[in-house]
């Protein structure tokens, strides 16, 4: 054996060794690359998964509806339960739609009153979910609509009801949503009732943790947690969950989006917040001409 | 004209290009979005290694590389760093493969678990290095363990599927004539 390895492989072993040795290198340099200019690498990404993914498309949507129709197959079989629950819960929800009409007939009466304007401007861009990251250790979904749609890096993603993630990433058809479950992921938010300002960790669990809260005696497991707006990325007051008290006595939260159907997802169009740099204007919108100036006087003669 | 084993070592090689495109699609289908899942095995490296043992022409380097790179852009790691580790990994396993072609299952299964051990701790060792975030180390060591316990399984799944055996010492002579 060790003499027919001699012959043909005497020349060719250290040439395929120097093959493999230069592919590594040129690997590692990929990979030094995107540690050094990580916006064009992830860029190029985000160029090949827009190239790539939405050929899949065909595929990707009836596999996903398969897998969904198993799944809703299976809880055909407990239908009768289900029914009775289902009336259940309606009996419920007919007492909080009650109790929601009439709320909202009088924030509607408050709002006039205090003649407050909303933002007008907080509309909304509707996607379908067409991939996931495909690695256990990522969270992030990839929609079907991009930089054609005016998306923006940045946007919050919803789903009806509460925070999914962020924009991260636009190609010109797809767009990528990190979600907050990821590791990357950290969003100011606020807890409802004591009012206290903290970090929304994602850690890759299904219900991350909160960072940097003030005073836990404060915070019961149940709170509404909704974003700040803190830094300008999302609009505040979005809704993400509730506080609950992890199995490692950490407060986590509960998220209020249904992760396990992500869909549609609804992005939300920030335009960034102004910013006022001249203090005077802030003050005063229009400066008084120089005549109403004149009631000044008075009061300083008043004080000598 | 093509003689019959240069076609079928093509052949093997683009039924790799469909396997691995087929296992990169079904972990991109959005079923199991949300954090908090068990992790599951790497199809992918079990399969190279699985074919690298044992016929090591059908998963050529280049072609490889190809592969875990475009794994590694499509799932949104940092590119590069684990297709070169996996190189240096189906490297060192082809220049034993050789040796163990006559040796019990177990002593091949106990080298691709050094190997894929070896390449996890290089993988979070640079990434440390170069200060880039990564997943807990209980996480990694799970998904290690899981991939060395698929690695039986899908060795025997593509001898049965696939017909990848164990070349035997005759046909490895046949080959290097021929080659």
């Amino acid at each position: 054996m060790a003499k027919e390895r001699g012959n043909s492989e005497d020349y060719v072993r250290p040439i395929r060794r120097i093959l493999v040795g230069f592919l590594v290198l040129l690997l590692l340099g990929t990979f030094l690359l995107w540690r050094i200019d990580s916006p064009r690498v992830e860029r190029f990404r985000a160029a090949l998964v827009d190239k790539v993914v939405p050929s899949f498309d065909w595929a990707l949507v009836p596999v996903t509806k398969i897998a969904g129709m198993v799944e809703d197959f299976q809880s055909y079989a407990r239908i009768y339960e289900q029914n009775q629950e289902l009336r259940r819960e309606l009996q419920q929800m007919k007492a909080w739609k009650e109790a929601a009409l009439q709320l909202e007939q009088e924030n509607a009466k408050l709002l006039d009153l205090n003649n407050v304007r909303l933002d007008a401007r907080l509309s909304y861009v509707t996607g379908v979910v067409l991939a996931d990251s495909g690695s256990p250790f990522r969270q992030s979904v990839l929609l079907n609509i991009g930089a054609r749609d005016g998306v923006l890096d940045g946007w919050a993603a919803m789903d009806g009801v509460g925070l999914v993630g962020r924009i991260s990433g636009v190609g010109d058809q797809t767009s990528r949503v990190i979600l907050v479950t990821d590791s990357n992921s950290r969003i100011p938010v606020l807890i409802q009732p004591s009012g206290q300002s903290v970090l929304l960790v994602g850690d890759n669990s299904s219900a991350p943790p909160v960072e940097f809260l003030e005073n836990p005696d404060l915070v019961r497991p149940g709170d509404r947690v909704v974003t700040s707006g803190d830094g300008g990325v999302f609009p505040a007051g979005l809704l993400v969950g509730h506080v609950a008290q992890g199995s490692d006595r950490r407060l986590r939260v509960r998220l209020a989006a249904d992760y396990e159907r992500l869909e549609f997802l609804r992005l939300l169009r920030s335009h960034g917040a102004e910013a006022i740099t001249d203090p005077g204007a802030m003050v005063v919108t229009n400066p008084l001409p120089p005549v109403a100036a004149a009631p000044a006087t008075p009061v300083e003669e008043a004080s000598e | 004209m093509i003689d019959r084993m240069t076609l079928q070592r093509w052949l093997y090689r683009l039924l790799f290009v469909g396997l691995a495109g087929l296992i990169i699609f079904v972990r991109l289908v959005p079923l199991d979005i949300g954090g908090g899942r068990f992790p599951g095995p790497d199809v992918l490296l079990c399969l190279t290694f699985a074919w690298a043992m044992r016929r090591s022409d059908y998963v050529p380097v280049l072609l490889v590389a190809a592969v875990f790179l475009t794994a590694d852009m499509l799932f949104q790691r940092p590119p590069g760093l684990w297709p070169a580790l996996v190189l240096v990994g189906l490297e060192s396993l082809r220049a034993r493969a050789a040796v163990s072609r006559d040796l019990p299952f177990a002593i091949e299964w106990a080298m691709v678990a050094g190997v894929l051990a070896m390449m996890m701790l290089a993988d979070r060792m640079v990434l440390a290095l170069f200060f880039v975030d990564q997943v807990s180390f209980g996480l990694s060591i799970l998904r290690l363990i899981v991939t060395i316990a698929a690695y039986p399984a899908i060795v025997f799944l593509s001898a049965t599927l696939f017909g990848v055996r164990k070349i035997t010492a005759a046909e490895a002579d046949a080959m290097r004539q021929l080659a």
